[in-house]
């Protein structure tokens, strides 16, 4: 059962792209909208059915998967609370993502469907899979469709943003097969044979390696995911590409793909290669801590919305990471839900920008401001993921924050959770300091486009062009803006599309979901801490003991060269 | 005189407070219902939104937002009477977040459930936030009438919220709770500080109400962390068990004798203390009902619970209550000095709120959390309703609440209740003796100069003459607005943000300025103005019942059966000068509010320009130009902060900005983009498709490094 539906997770979406592609273009984006909600039912079904939330184990068993062998190598996919929760994510925020598009996409809508369901299919087979030949292949899948959209439907800058995009993951991602080939490589000299799963690889790797080979092959494998996650200093083709995107490739970058690169963190780095991960742990934190300050002052001084929630990605992800490598449950548990808590608030309010951008053509705040007198509605879905994403408690944000900061407090080397780390608290507390810029440039953001006088780009040249008497009555419509059904008055001439003045029932109706998880995961995240519990442990569980020989030995590579690290693989 | 008999009930007390612990939590299940208190305001503020969805044109949110304050307030006498001063209850809602991980001796659990504390303590607090709350719903009812179908559902539903936060931030079982309540309340502040969100002014003080909050949240949770990680728990219940049962601090040991001090970090955020404090006047850019219910009666004693609820964990280093005490008790000076060099009502009222909550820290670093609590209870009554007035003057004159354009309001048709319950509320404020803040104001002062700590006893006397500032600053308005000749000038404020920005619609409005009629308050706003100033005078009745009847302080009674049991009792008769320190206190304190009244009086009513002369003086002779000056500019806190943060921070965004585009981006990626190409170059003259070429070299370029890296490995380990 868990087999079909796994497998009907990416044909699905393949399949749509396929009928997208025969299908007049005024009906892709419905064929494409009804793909994306398919995918979601079968996702849907594939959790109601799940069985092991509670335990972190695989479903379906692997080997009840390995009936589709091809090209001697076993596609075999499956999936854990963990991969489970960011597929939800995923086939949660598509169906979205494409009703949002509807109006902003008006060149090649087929082609923008096509490319999209295509991506959704590389995704979900990045999350499903349980070979790594399968996972590499979709990884570095998403670019292609990623590279399209980037490159036919984003700004004025698009060819150069999709370029620096495609070329920054390729040259990391080449560096991640390097890593796994030679594990595979390794694998085949010892026992005779190639393999490629997943689970195979890494008990073989991070038990039967060497500590020396480890510490580069997790270095090899990092290349490619911290470009993806971004990490600092790997961070600036972020900014360009977000700048540049459609609003719908923005919302999937953040919401998504960014995931890849943290998901292969916790699902290929840290498990494969343990003493890699322990040995690289203290530069990573360092570079976390630089990512979650610097990241956050840069985004106070942005005077573009869509780049400032770009650069304020970079800062929430390095929270993210800093929670992973904290090595203790917490952290790392903390670190799994604020991949889905960042995905929802920060993927929200890339919509919101983009319905502005759609309105207004420009997403600059010195242009652009006071938006509350012309769309409420807007400003309180805007100001409403402004504090889910600074992570406000009782809403999403904080539940994943608050882990981190506890997880990165208390990796110490005293051990009092069971999980001696290499932070402290003066690692939380310098990462608490990103909570505070949080405010500073969040409250900026909304300070300016939200609240504050109303500022509207080509105002006056409208006054101008049509005559002053015009101009008048236009400034009485704003002002009574309030006090008449919206758009009633509002006048299009400033704007070239034909949408209401406020956002329209499409666009409430693709936040409101969006807002009540934020709202729901925030009051009641109990269910979901629980169920990404037990695959964190599952993955935690070399580390303990490594951490404790680092700390008391300084380095894992003498006694790891002699010989190889206990045996106590993880399970996936 | 006469209040020395109330503080001797308090030796009493004093010796049985050592005797007692805090009593253990039982749980209780049957008080499920107590959650309606937070769920009702929660409830109304998802309806406030429902009617703002439907575009609703009618004072409905109000309602709605009325009848479940005061539903939670009539929970709230419930709980009181079914809990009171009993044992404290513990009632679990549902699990929040929980974590669990090791096994054996290595087993570790943090547990945050959404559960309820109820003791004392929170019943203190819960019935004036409710009942105040009620009140003041039912005032800005008819306050906020003008923006009915504008901004009428987001304040009400800015309300609701609040109400909710506060309830759940005072009601809260755990720190975590607390947190989520704490933040909460700082979210409704910031919605409604911004209010009139047209105003850059009231933006720019919503930001910098919030920002300042989470600097101290963020010394709150990390004190948090310290404590679950020091103690294991962060629950309330389970908190005192283990700080009664272990050894309290130990010595050297930074991380549990840091936890008083991150959590004072916290209280000083929020109740605006120093260095904290410069948030909460520019907090009066939103509507008054707002700065009399959040920025003066409620939220800005969450500090002051915070402490009290925690106040065991205060012994974990010897120099923390001194510090509190410190904080406090210069606030309080710098306070009064700046609130009595402002012109705007509200600023005036504003500064006065920080300087009295600055006693109330006082109160509780020299160890008299029941001087302290009783100086919550009464400031939340006489501040709210200084406010309130202040509020209807506002509503009636189009905005105006420059003292220097309003004076005999008194005479003014419509204005004579507003004033005269404008006095009472000033000379409460004063500390009339015989009034409620005389009694908490100067349980406060005997216990600092009572205390055998000479730092404390220099508090006391700072205390004595800040109470002589706060008399004169509180006389200086009410002589210059409400007494006198009747002169006025109108506000150009309509409470309408929609036209806030038309320079046409503010035209139109000069120009019916000339023929301006003050409109009297009616009775939405008449009633809980009476009401109020009824609980004003009530307040007192714990202090009287003390005094005249030998009962019981009522106060007293509740903190002693809280977690601030410890300072619920220690006052000391320590002789000054051959008084006892309550005499002293006594003597002094009434000599001061009336030493300040009789100025005020000579100065802003007799001769008016008494003042300006004086201020006159002072600015001529060199050696005192910079006192007007520091005070009328604030001490110039603003512009220090701005000089030592927020510029060098913005210089510093700047230089990581640039520096991460041309250097990092450009340099650094850009450059070894760069590299592959110059290598294509040298063995590829023929290139040409600048794109491709581009891309194809630049892959080239990443294999090549790949396979070099590969091949290292192979060399190094085949």
């Amino acid at each position: 059962m868990e087999g079909t539906l796994a497998y009907f997770l990416i044909v699905l979406p393949i399949a749509f792209a396929a009928i997208v592609g025969f299908s007049p273009a005024p009906m892709a984006k419905w064929i494409g909208t009804i793909g994306a909600f398919a995918t979601l039912a079968v996702a849907l079904l594939f959790a109601w059915t799940f069985p092991h939330w509670t335990d972190g184990l695989y479903a379906p068993d692997i080997d009840a998967a390995n009936w589709f062998p091809a090209m001697g190598v076993s596609i075999a996919l499956g999936a854990d609370s963990v991969a489970l929760l960011l597929i939800l994510m995923t086939a949660f925020l598509m169906p979205l993502i494409l009703i949002g598009s509807f109006t902003s996409i008006t060149e090649r809508p087929k082609d923008f469907f096509f490319w999209f369901m295509l991506l959704e299919a590389s995704m979900l087979g990045a999350f499903l899979a349980r070979d790594a030949v399968i996972f590499f292949v979709s990884y570095e899948f998403t670019m292609i469709p990623m590279f399209f959209l980037i490159a036919n439907w984003g700004g004025a800058q698009r060819r150069q943003a999709a370029v620096k995009y495609v070329l920054y993951s390729f040259g990391g991602g080449i560096l991640t097969l390097v890593g796994l080939l030679y594990i595979a490589m390794k694998m085949h000299a010892a026992l005779g044979s190639w393999d490629f799963g997943i689970a195979s690889m890494t008990a073989f790797c991070s038990t039967e390696m060497l500590a020396s080979e480890q510490v580069w092959v997790f270095i090899l494998l990092m290349a490619g995911f911290a470009v993806k996650i971004p990490l600092v200093p790997f961070h600036t083709w972020l900014p360009l590409v977000h700048d540049q995107a459609p609003t719908g490739g923005s919302v999937i970058l953040a919401g998504t793909l960014l995931k890849l690169g943290t998901f292969g963190e916790f699902r290929i780095a840290m498990p494969m290669a343990p003493i890699g991960a322990v040995e690289w742990n203290g530069v990573l934190c360092v570079l976390c801590l630089i990512g979650i300050v610097a990241a956050a002052l840069i985004c106070w001084v942005q005077h573009d919305a869509k780049k400032l929630v770009a650069y304020s990605s970079v800062t929430h992800i390095a929270f993210c990471m800093l929670g992973m490598f904290s090595l203790n449950s917490i952290g790392v548990t903390g670190s799994v839900m604020y991949m889905i808590s960042h995905g929802l608030s920060t993927g929200a309010l890339f919509l919101c920008i983009g319905m502005i951008y759609e309105r207004y053509h420009t997403k600059d705040m010195d242009e652009l401001g006071g938006l509350y007198r012309t769309m409420p509605i807007w400003s309180f879905f805007m100001v409403f993921f402004t504090l889910a994403s600074l992570g406000l408690p009782g809403l999403n944000g904080f539940v994943g924050e608050f882990y981190c900061l506890v997880g990165a407090f208390t990796a110490e080397d005293t051990a009092m959770t069971g999980y001696p780390g290499l932070m402290g608290p003066w690692y939380a507390i310098i990462a608490g300091l990103g909570l505070i810029a949080a405010a500073m440039y969040l409250l900026m953001l909304v300070g300016r486009l939200v609240w504050g006088p109303l500022r509207e780009p080509g105002h006056h040249d409208a006054h101008h062009a049509h005559g002053h008497a015009h101009g008048q009555a236009h400034a009485q419509a704003r002002d009574h803006a309030h006090d008449h059904a919206h758009g009633a008055h509002a006048t299009t001439n400033d704007r070239a599309t034909t949408l209401s003045r406020d956002i329209g029932a499409r666009e409430i109706g693709i936040l409101v979901p969006i807002a009540i998880l934020c709202l729901v995961l925030g009051l009641y995240p109990e269910p979901m801490l629980k169920a990404i519990e037990p695959s964190v442990k599952n993955m935690l569980a070399p580390y303990p003991a490594l951490v404790e020989r680092y700390l008391k030995a300084g380095t894992l590579l003498e006694s790891g060269s002699e010989a190889p690290p206990m045996a106590s693989a993880s399970q996936p | 005189m006469l209040s020395f008999s109330l503080l001797a009930l308090a030796d009493d007390h004093a010796a049985t407070a050592a005797s007692l612990a805090i009593p253990a939590a039982i749980d209780a299940p049957d008080l499920r219902w107590a959650g309606l208190i937070i769920g009702l305001p929660a409830l109304s503020a998802l309806l406030c939104l429902l009617c703002g969805a439907l575009k609703l044109r009618s004072k409905l949110p109000a309602l709605i937002t009325i009848i479940a304050l005061l539903g939670s307030f009539v929970l709230t006498c419930m709980l009181f009477s079914q809990v009171g001063e009993g044992t404290p209850r513990v009632v679990g809602l549902f699990e929040w977040m929980s974590f669990s991980w090791g096994t054996g001796d290595r087993f570790q659990s943090f547990a945050a459930p959404f559960a309820l504390y109820i003791d004392a303590l929170t019943l203190f607090w819960m019935l004036f936030v409710t009942g105040l709350g009620s009140l003041i719903a039912i005032y800005a009812s008819e306050y906020m009438e003008s923006d009915v179908g504008k901004g009428y559902t987001r304040f009400f539903g800015g309300v609701s919220i609040f109400l909710a936060a506060m309830a759940t931030l005072v009601m809260a079982s755990n720190l975590v709770v607390l947190y989520l309540g704490w933040e909460g309340v700082g979210l409704a502040s910031y919605l409604l500080i911004g209010y009139y969100y047209a105003k850059p002014s009231a933006v720019a003080a919503a930001k910098k109400a919030f920002i300042m909050n989470r600097i101290g949240d963020l010394g709150l949770a990390l004190g948090i962390g310290l404590i679950w990680v020091n103690y294991d728990t962060v629950d309330y219940a389970t908190l005192f068990r283990v700080l009664e049962a272990g050894p309290l601090a130990t010595q050297g040991d930074w991380m549990p004798s840091a936890i008083p001090f991150l959590l004072m970090l916290g209280a000083f955020g929020k109740s605006a203390q120093l260095p904290l404090f410069t948030w909460l006047p520019d907090a009066m850019e939103g509507p008054t009902p707002v700065s009399a219910l959040i920025h003066a009666a409620t939220m800005v004693t969450a500090g002051v619970y915070l402490i009290a609820r925690t106040y065991p964990l205060f012994e974990l280093h010897p120099d923390a209550l001194a510090t509190v005490a410190w904080v406090g008790g210069l606030t309080a000076f710098v306070a009064a000095t700046i609130g009595m060099a402002q012109y705007d009502m509200k600023r005036v009222w504003a500064y006065s709120t920080i300087s009295q909550l600055g006693y109330m820290f006082l109160g509780l670093g020299v160890g008299s959390t029941f001087g302290a609590g009783y100086h919550v209870f009464t400031h939340a009554f006489f501040k709210a309703l200084l406010f309130l007035t202040a509020g209807a003057v506002m509503h009636g004159f189009a905005g105006q609440i420059d003292i220097r354009k309003l004076s005999g309001l008194r005479r003014v048709p419509g204005f004579k209740l507003v004033s005269w319950l404008a006095l009472l509320g000033c000379l409460w404020l004063s500390a009339l003796p015989f009034s409620a803040a005389f009694f908490s104001k100067d349980t406060i002062l005997t216990t600092a100069l009572g205390s055998e700590r000479s730092d404390f006893q220099f508090l006391g006397w700072l205390g004595l003459f800040t109470a002589f500032l706060t008399a004169y600053y509180t006389f200086r308005v009410w002589f210059r607005a409400f007494a006198g000749p009747v002169q006025f000038e109108a506000g150009d404020d309509h409470h309408d943000d929609d036209h806030a920005h038309d320079s046409h619609a503010t035209a139109s409005h000069a120009h019916a300025k000339s023929e301006f009629h003050p409109h009297g308050p009616r009775l939405g706003i008449r009633i809980p103005l009476i009401v109020i100033a009824l609980g004003v005078v009530a307040a007192g009745w714990p202090g009287y019942d003390a005094l005249f009847f030998h009962g019981e302080n009522w106060v007293q009674s509740m903190m002693m059966h809280s977690s601030a049991m410890q300072g619920a009792g220690e006052v000391h008769g320590r002789e000054i000068f051959g008084l006892s320190a309550h005499r002293m206190t006594s003597i002094v304190g009434t000599s001061a509010c009336l030493l300040g009244i009789a100025i005020a009086y000579w100065t802003h009513l007799r001769d008016r320009s008494a003042a300006d002369r004086a201020r006159a003086a002072l600015r001529g002779f060199f050696l005192t130009r910079w006192i007007p000056a520091t005070l009328e500019n604030r001490w110039y806190v603003d512009e220090i902060y701005h000089a030592l943060f927020r510029l060098p921070l913005w210089v510093a965004s700047h230089i990581l900005h640039f520096f991460d585009k041309t250097f990092v981006d450009g340099f650094l990626v850009d450059g070894t983009g760069r590299v592959p190409v110059a290598v294509a170059r040298l063995f590829q003259p023929l290139y040409n498709g600048v794109l491709q070429g581009y891309a194809a070299t630049m892959a080239g370029g990443f294999v090549l490094i790949a396979g070099w890296v590969f091949w290292i490995w192979l060399r190094g380990n085949g």
